[in-house]
């Protein structure tokens, strides 16, 4: 069970970013195509992911729903359940495409498929952060 | 015995009881003609009787006034019944005929009158032409008294034994008639109390049965194939139970025979959704990172270690994808046409030494050891599969364990086969995941932790060893590390039962 939390960038009034994904190269990709102008936080499951939302209440969440233990509509359900982490939007992304109605029904913001294009995982962020 | 045989023996018994109580109805109403007919001659016979008796009455009154007075007029009566006396005398005999005794007594009776007439009667009229004092003696009165007294008691036996005779005849007739008609009563009970007995077993044997089977041929029809008769009855209704029973058998077993293949082709089909989704998943999976760092770099500029960094990451998942497409074509492979081995006489201890040594150069910071018995250690089978089951062993071994850890491989003789073990010092299993463990694609945390992998090593394997008649499986402690084992039968006994456990 080792989730890795990496922080990055530099300024402190960066938008903190959550990435959760079980992949680590996906993690990789999320944070080069979204750029350094963020910090990001990384989590490998769902148990991880709540964990770190509570702790630091990220900006925008961008979640995988194929994850070890807790899935990602799980969390989401339970995100939004919490009242102080309940408002954080969340890009659900994955390769799973039959999760899109469930995603949504549990409240997610975007949806974004896997293989994505660079530019609408880049574009689904902006608008959440505007 | 058949139907129609049991229905004809049951028609004639009932034939026969009704014929013989009709016969002794009709010897009862004919017994009873035959008395009546016996009355009406014992009748006759005594009005005859006394007839003549009045006719010899006649004749002897005539001849005692004949003697007394001697005068013509008095013999006028005996004339008249002389010359009726024969006739008389011979209807009685006739009349009396029948009976034996009877007869004689006529006889006697008759011959006692021709002797009264011929040795008194007629004597005395000829001596009274000549003397007619003579008859009018004491003498001739007592003579003519004692043959008539002798007549006359003749007569009253005749008439009591003629009596007696026809009360004998009526009562004998009288019994046999009340015989008769207690025997036609009986055969008449009998007869009704067959026919109900037979209308009663014709119900039982045949109506009900046959309403049995018309009931468990709707119920069929209805869709009930479980239905069945108790396979009674006689003859052809017994075969008609026993072959609806036979039919619904089959029908029962085809439907089964159909749940079952559908409930197979079911299944299949579920498990070709799922891997598909699987797969597509798990396809996915790289091709985003593939796809997205390759997009990545054609858009935006890059110092040159992070570009060197990206392609590696590019590499290493289109790697994945190639090694998951293997697997993936293994396990299609096995799943539709079996796993078609190229078996022959294989040295499992000069296999492992390749494979470490194979493995060690690949990966220089794991301590690889091999602990061999002896050699060689003889089984029977294909080499490369053998080979990529103990690579995926030792492949697994050392990326779920850390850099600087032992991986020992072992193998030794057990029982006719050899068993095979591979142990690290990695993470473990955990209890939960255990079961789990050679299903396909399942890879626990593996995922998360930056392991690669496709899951479907494992599955892989252990349909491997099943074809080749062995058994896999793993003993581990979480945190401890985890030692897989391998027992195969050896040369012979797998060359024994080839193709035995075929999968």
């Amino acid at each position: 069970m080792a989730g890795t939390k990496r922080e990055t960038n530099t300024a402190a009034d960066a938008p903190t970013i959550l990435v959760c994904d079980d992949d680590p190269p996906l993690r990789e990709l999320v944070r080069a195509v979204l750029g350094p102008e963020y910090r990001f936080v990384e989590a490998a499951d769902g148990t991880e992911a709540l964990a770190a939302a509570r702790e630091l209440t990220p900006d925008v969440i961008v979640l995988d729903v194929m994850l070890p233990g807790l899935n990602g509509i799980e969390v989401l359900k339970e995100l939004r359940a919490d009242e102080r982490i309940g408002n954080i939007p969340v890009v659900v992304i994955t390769a799973w495409t039959h999760a899109e109605a469930e995603a949504w029904a549990a409240g997610a913001d975007r949806f974004v498929s896997k293989p994505f294009d660079p530019d609408d995982l880049n574009r689904a962020v902006e608008e959440l952060l505007t | 015995m058949r139907l129609a045989r049991q229905m004809f023996l049951a028609s004639a018994a009932l034939a026969l009881l009704v014929g013989s109580a009709f016969a002794a109805l009709v010897l009862a109403v004919s017994a009873q003609r035959g008395a009546t007919e016996r009355e009406a001659r014992s009748k006759d016979v005594v009005a005859a009787t006394h007839r003549l008796e009045k006719l010899v009455v006649d004749v002897e009154n005539s001849i005692r006034g004949y003697t007394l007075t001697l005068s013509g007029r008095f013999l006028q009566p005996y004339s008249t019944a002389r010359s009726e006396l024969p006739e008389q005398m011979e209807t009685l005999r006739r009349l009396a005929a029948d009976d034996p005794r009877q007869r004689a007594r006529a006889a006697e009776l008759t011959q006692a009158i021709e002797a009264y007439l011929a040795e008194y009667v007629e004597l005395v009229l000829a001596i009274a032409q000549e003397q007619p004092e003579a008859v009018r003696e004491e003498a001739t009165a007592v003579e003519g008294k004692t043959r008539t007294d002798e007549i006359r008691r003749l007569f009253d036996r005749f008439l009591a034994a003629e009596d007696a005779l026809a009360q004998s005849a009526a009562a004998a007739a009288d019994s046999r008639s009340e015989r008769a008609v207690v025997v036609g009563a009986l055969g008449f009970v009998g007869s009704t109390l067959l026919i109900v007995l037979f209308g009663v077993v014709l119900a039982r044997s045949i109506a009900r049965p046959v309403r049995a089977v018309a009931s468990g041929a709707s119920r069929l029809a209805a869709g009930d194939l479980a239905v069945r008769l108790p396979p009674k009855g006689p003859g052809e209704v017994g075969e008609l139970t026993r072959s609806f029973n036979a039919m619904a058998e089959r029908l029962q077993g085809g439907r089964k025979e159909l749940e079952e293949q559908n409930a197979k082709l079911r299944e299949s089909e579920r498990m070709k959704t799922e891997l598909i989704s699987i797969v597509s998943h798990e396809l996915r999976t790289p091709l985003a990172s593939v796809l997205g760092f390759t997009s990545l770099l054609l858009k935006r500029e890059f110092d040159a270690p992070t570009r060197r960094h990206y392609l590696g990451i590019i590499d290493a998942q289109a790697r994945r994808l190639t090694a998951l497409l293997e697997d993936f074509l293994d396990v299609q492979m096995i799943e539709q046409s079996g796993l078609q081995l190229v078996e022959q006489k294989v040295d499992l201890a000069t296999l492992l030494v390749e494979q470490v040594q194979l493995y060690a150069a690949q990966s220089p910071r794991h301590r690889l050891e091999v602990e061999l018995e002896e050699r060689p250690l003889p089984v029977h089978g294909d080499a490369n599969r053998l080979a990529q089951v103990v690579g995926n062993l030792l492949s697994n071994a050392i990326k779920y364990s850390e850099e600087g850890s032992v991986v020992a491989l072992a193998a030794e003789r057990h029982g006719s086969g050899v068993r095979l073990t591979v142990r690290d010092q990695g993470r473990g299993i955990p209890p939960d995941q255990r079961e789990r463990i050679f299903t396909k694609f399942f890879r626990g945390n593996a995922g998360a932790t930056g392991i690669t992998g496709t899951g479907l090593g494992l599955a892989v394997s252990r349909e491997i060893v099943e074809a080749h008649g062995g058994r896999i499986g793993f003993d581990s402690d979480s945190g401890v590390g985890s030692t897989f084992w391998i027992e195969l039968p050896g040369a012979s006994e797998a060359a024994a039962n080839d193709r035995g456990e075929e999968q």
